[in-house]
């Protein structure tokens, strides 16, 4: 192989990555330092006042803040229910095993918005949940529209790629390990703590990455059960560019929310890669 | 009284039985080895023990006690795994500790028992080492000492030493024997090797299909097998095809040999240990010729043609001069080294 080969390979999809993600992208970025006027429209400006407006407005501020709140709260919860789904499902038998998995995944081949137009169904003021609390003898809940009820909804769309990625890590486990666990004394509850979820963890923390930036920069459940009074950054992004047409600062948030999940998301791995150096195979 | 007895003991996967009616009997103290191929189902059995596999039908009890609903935590059974199954987020060290942490041992009574075990296999220097970092062997020995610290009434060794190479198994052998005499603690192990069931145990249960074939000292399962998988199984055999007449044996080619045939008639199956048979350079109960000779250092092997088949032939490396490839040879052998072994079954 020549030298130049490895460039020629992955030339095709370099030039895709920079046609249709770092060109958008750079454009992104220079309409953010334009500014807007009503009567104007887009002025060629070069300065940095939109990214000066949105830090010192506390409405966007929040918006933020609320985003952060629900990626967060959305990993966290994934991780949670992910991680031991990922390991009842890998000691199921193999014919239980392929049927949970598709039924895990099931739900990625069904459009976001349908799923959370389910959702908005069954919160709604009289929908099923609520006839079911009044049944109980339960207050009302007021989940559409609020922050929980995004977290909930947004959870299950994204669950699966936790479960996926616990799984994966799951693979490389010798399961006599558990066995070994056992035989020492372990419950199966300090088996799973102890011994499985410690080896699983690097799966864990990668499924963390995919939901936390999913989650963050996610719009379609958002905006169907937060609604505009529940703005997060994608949703005011959208309604800066179509509602008030004021591009460069829905362009500024937008840099701002691609950076901080950048952010983030490198000093996380930072993180995990540092602890699980030294018990890496 | 026996301290761990299994009694009739089945396991049975759909169609397929992978243990059928199995009793054996281990005294405290005692090393038994379940030997046979892959596919037997002296690992099925192991897992009964350790209670991983649930048995289809009978008992495991151990110490007097019916172990059915004993989960495999509460069992106080020391595993040694074939792929040692160490916990490889954790340091030597942090292994060893865990069963005792699980036994909620205080602290510091846990870092003498975790360092007097470590020392136990020559391991304290390495304390802090993942186990990745260590060579097949030293993670063998911190499996073993992991198992071993919690003090358990038994221990499985599940073919330990399959993983090692052929120097190192041998010193693991000695010192495993060592360090099990010296505890007094019941041991079942399962291997396919016989020189290392040989080596290690007190008592051999050769297994078949899901069937102990045989249950005996090394020296008598060596010596006197029950049947003709035993004799191929345990060690080098000539397994002969003739019919019992009175006084020994009738071979192919009208031989007869003397035997103790037990008033066996009919068709009978004799076995003859290799090491058993003395070459000279002429004379003895049968005439052969050397069809080829391997050099192996302190023995040779032999492969001779006689008028009952082609035999097997192990001689000392005494210094003496060889016969040559083509010579002709005698054979001979004591009337008691010919073991005439029951009629072959089908």
């Amino acid at each position: 192989m020549k030298k130049t080969s490895p460039f020629l390979l992955c030339g095709p999809v370099l030039a895709m990555y920079a046609l249709l993600l770092a060109a958008p992208l750079a454009m992104t970025v220079l309409l953010s330092f334009n500014s807007y006027s009503r009567s104007l429209g887009i002025v060629l400006t070069w300065d940095l006042r939109n990214y000066a407006e949105v830090i010192s407005d506390s409405y966007f501020l929040r918006i933020f803040g609320r985003t952060l709140q629900l990626a967060v709260a959305v990993t966290l919860i994934s991780a949670a229910i992910g991680a031991p789904e990922a390991w009842i499902i890998s000691r199921l038998s193999p014919r239980w095993r392929t049927f949970s998995l598709l039924v895990v995944l099931g739900p990625l081949l069904v459009s976001v918005v349908v799923r959370t137009l389910g959702w908005t169904i069954l919160m709604g003021g009289s929908g099923l949940l609520n006839q079911a609390f009044a049944a109980l003898g339960l207050p009302r809940a007021e989940m559409l529209f609020s922050l929980p009820g995004v977290v909930i909804a947004l959870t299950h769309v994204l669950v699966p790629f936790m479960v996926l990625a616990v799984w994966t890590a799951l693979q490389q486990v010798d399961p006599a390990t558990e066995n070994a666990a056992a035989s020492l004394g372990a419950s199966p509850a300090q088996v799973f703590l102890r011994v499985v979820l410690p080896q699983a963890m690097p799966g864990v923390l990668s499924g963390s990455i995919i939901v936390f930036s999913l989650a963050a920069s996610a719009f379609a459940t958002p905006a169907l059960i937060g609604g505009r009074r529940l703005k997060v950054a994608a949703t005011a992004i959208y309604d800066e560019f179509l509602a008030s047409l004021n591009w460069p600062l829905g362009a500024a948030i937008a840099v701002l929310l691609v950076v901080s999940v950048v952010a983030i998301v490198l000093l996380w791995n930072r993180l995990v890669e540092r602890r699980f150096a030294a018990m890496a195979p | 009284m026996s301290f761990l007895r299994l009694d009739g003991l089945e396991c049975r996967y759909g169609e397929f039985t992978a243990v059928r009616h199995l009793d054996l009997e281990a005294h405290e103290g005692e090393f038994v080895s379940l030997l046979g191929p892959s596919g037997c189902g002296k690992t099925t059995t192991l897992q009964m023990i350790a209670g991983f596999v649930t048995p289809t039908t009978g008992r495991v009890e151990m110490d007097g006690r019916d172990l059915a609903n004993v989960p495999p935590n509460r069992r106080d059974i020391g595993i040694v795994f074939q792929s040692y199954a160490l916990f490889p987020h954790m340091t030597v060290a942090g292994n060893v500790a865990f069963g005792l942490e699980m036994r909620r041992v205080a602290k510091a009574e846990r870092r003498d028992r975790v360092q007097r075990a470590l020392e136990q296999v020559h391991l304290d220097h390495l304390w802090a080492r993942y186990p990745r970092q260590l060579s097949g062997g030293q993670q063998q020995r911190v499996a073993l000492a992991r198992a071993l610290v919690v003090e358990p009434r038994l221990l499985l060794l599940d073919e330990p030493m399959s993983n090692l190479d052929a120097k190192l198994r041998e010193d693991m052998q000695l010192e495993l024997r060592r360090l099990q005499r010296s505890l007094r603690i019941t041991t079942i192990m399962v291997t396919h090797d016989q020189n290392e069931a040989m080596a290690l145990s007190d008592r051999i249960a050769v297994m078949r299909s899901g069937r102990i074939v045989q249950v005996d000292t090394p020296q008598r399962a060596y010596e006197r097998p029950a049947d003709e998988f035993a004799s191929t199984f345990l060690g080098k055999s000539n397994t002969l095809r003739g019919r019992g007449v009175p006084g020994g044996v009738a071979l192919a080619g009208d031989t007869v040999l003397p035997a103790e045939t037990g008033g066996r008639v009919g068709d009978v199956l004799c076995t003859l240990r290799p090491e058993k048979i003395r070459l000279s350079a002429a004379g003895g109960r049968l005439a052969g010729t050397v069809v080829s000779r391997l050099f192996l250092g302190n023995h040779w092997l032999f492969q001779v043609a006689s008028a009952v088949g082609e035999l097997l032939v192990y001689c000392q490396n005494a210094g003496a001069a060889m016969p040559e490839e083509g010579d002709r040879v005698g054979l001979d052998w004591d009337d008691a080294s010919l073991l005439v072994l029951a009629a072959e079954a089908g």
